[in-house]
């Protein structure tokens, strides 16, 4: 399988580890991604905080490039920021004509939003993908329980993503199963992790991210696991607080890649691990242990 | 009689629920928004409390609110809205009309304008240069900045941002979306 790529701007730097997994993965199960001729940041979300039709200019304009460089293929991302603002401006594209062609002035250049947009749950879940992560995992992360955080944003809003289910979506909960681990039923699942108000408005947003991983811990998670950058940055590095404001216990949280790729076999420095604020080594290494495998932290 | 500003008021919020697509009385003001919003603790004027201004005629009060920068755009509310009110779009179109009548909250006004600014200079976000630039001019200098050493080693963020090569073009079309926007059609 042929995907266009659109990385997006975390996954060029904070997102390292979650960069290395998915080009190792995607390498072993045989899907190829061609990144986007010249992508620019999606606006997420501060584009359109700002104004309407620059909010959908900015995605059009790398998925135009995509459609007139790959007309053949899909576009996929990995992070849940890029995928709501590429998959609106493909919405609005196709629903609404008067909005198109304001885009299409906009960005110069026609956008017929022919191409889907998916995001790497969509990919991994296919029937084809699903065969490849089976025939490729070794198996060695059973036991190991993990609380899948899918985020606002790869579900919701339902006419924009199409996802079947909002409240309690199975996707990844089914990927971290066929790489061998064990994912808990748990309450937060979808609710929102503050996002950019991280920045701006941090003292009222950090709790959300508190009360998302209370409930991963105590539904008995080991670790969280998100398919997007954002969420991962925000769920990591925001919790000063939780363990000193709290009392809560400093929890690993990595992105599904990393899961598979460990699963398959990649070495902890193969995938960048050590980048991780709290560390992810460890847990991952004591659930390959106690099958007899295990690398060196 | 309505004097001539409560007219205006009037005539400025239909305007507003009529770009947002969303109908003022298919709320029924059951309070599930509210009960789900992750900002609500936070809020002058809670979700239910926007749909209840839009029935009564408050414009003031919506875009006077910290709600409409508070809202993070997470669709919660609209996903278990028995009616499928869509607030985010009404929060959206009156965070556009309370920047035009100069209501604007400070703090997300500096990350807007500096993430603007990062685009036009490199067509990408960089990161840690809008965090940086942020707590500058928010005058919060240490806000994140304890992670800094720890993504300096990992060469998670680096010197030099990777960009888009074309910024021209990047910055003829924000001109371009300024411009066209203001003669937007209105409506769906
Ligand atoms: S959930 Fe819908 S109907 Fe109920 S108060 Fe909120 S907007 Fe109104
Ligand atoms: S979209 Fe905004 S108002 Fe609605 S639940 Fe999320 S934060 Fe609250």
């Amino acid at each position: 399988m042929k995907y266009s790529y659109f990385p997006g701007c975390s996954m060029e730097s904070t997102a390292k580890s979650y960069r290395l997994a998915t080009e190792y993965v995607m390498g072993r199960i045989g899907i190829e991604l061609i990144e986007i001729k010249d992508w620019n940041c999606c606006g997420a979300t501060s584009g359109h905080a700002l104004n309407e039709l620059l909010g959908l200019a900015l995605p059009a304009r790398s998925l135009a490039i995509a459609e007139r460089e790959e007309p053949e293929l899909d576009i996929v991302t990995g992070c849940a920021s890029c995928y709501a603002r590429l998959r609106h401006a493909m919405h609005k594209a196709r629903t609404d004509n008067a909005s198109r062609y304001n885009i299409e002035k906009t960005i110069e250049e026609p956008y017929g939003a022919k191409r889907e947009v998916y995001n790497f749950l969509d990919i991994l879940t296919s029937e084809a993908a699903k065969t490849a992560i089976r025939e490729n995992v070794t198996g060695g992360l059973r036991g190991l329980k993990v609380a899948c955080y899918y985020g606002c944003l790869n579900v919701r809003p339902a006419e924009v993503t199409g996802a079947p289910d909002r409240e309690n979506p199975q996707a990844m909960d089914e990927i971290v199963a066929l790489a061998g681990a064990d994912p808990v039923d748990w309450a937060f699942k979808t609710e929102c992790c503050g996002a950019a108000h991280q920045n701006d408005a941090a003292s009222v947003t950090r709790p959300l991210v508190w009360r998302i991983l209370k409930n991963a811990q105590a539904n008995g998670a080991e670790a969280v696991v998100t398919a997007c950058p954002m969420c991962n940055l925000n769920l990591e590095m925001r919790q000063d607080g939780y363990t000193k404001k709290t009392g809560g216990k400093a929890i690993p949280v990595f992105s599904v890649s990393e899961l598979l790729a460990v699963a398959m076999g990649a070495s902890a420095g193969r995938i960048a691990l050590e980048a991780h604020h709290v560390p992810a080594a460890k847990v991952l290494a004591s659930a390959l242990r106690r099958h007899g495998e295990g690398f060196a932290i | 009689m309505q004097s001539e500003k409560q007219k205006e008021q009037k005539e400025k919020l239909d305007e507003l629920l009529r770009k947002a697509d969303v109908r003022q009385y298919d709320c029924y003001q059951c309070g599930k928004c509210t009960g789900g919003c992750p900002m609500a603790h936070a809020m002058d004027l809670k979700p239910r409390g926007v749909m209840r201004c839009t029935q009564i005629g408050s414009l003031e009060r919506i875009v006077k609110s910290n709600t409409i920068w508070l809202c993070t755009g997470c669709h919660t509310c609209v996903e278990r809205c028995p009616h499928d009110v869509n607030i985010p779009n009404l929060i959206e179109e009156a965070r556009y009309l309370a920047a035009e009548m100069g209501y604007v909250r400070r703090d997300s006004k500096i990350l807007n304008e500096v993430f603007l600014a990062n685009i036009r200079m490199f067509g990408r976000n960089h990161e840690m240069l809008l965090a940086g630039l942020y707590n500058m001019l928010s005058l919060k200098p240490l806000q994140d900045m304890p992670t800094v050493p720890h993504m300096l080693t990992h060469k998670l963020i680096g010197v030099l941002p990777h960009q888009t090569k074309n910024t021209a073009g990047i910055n003829r079309m924000i001109a371009r979306a300024e411009k066209f926007s203001s003669m937007r059609p209105a409506g769906k």
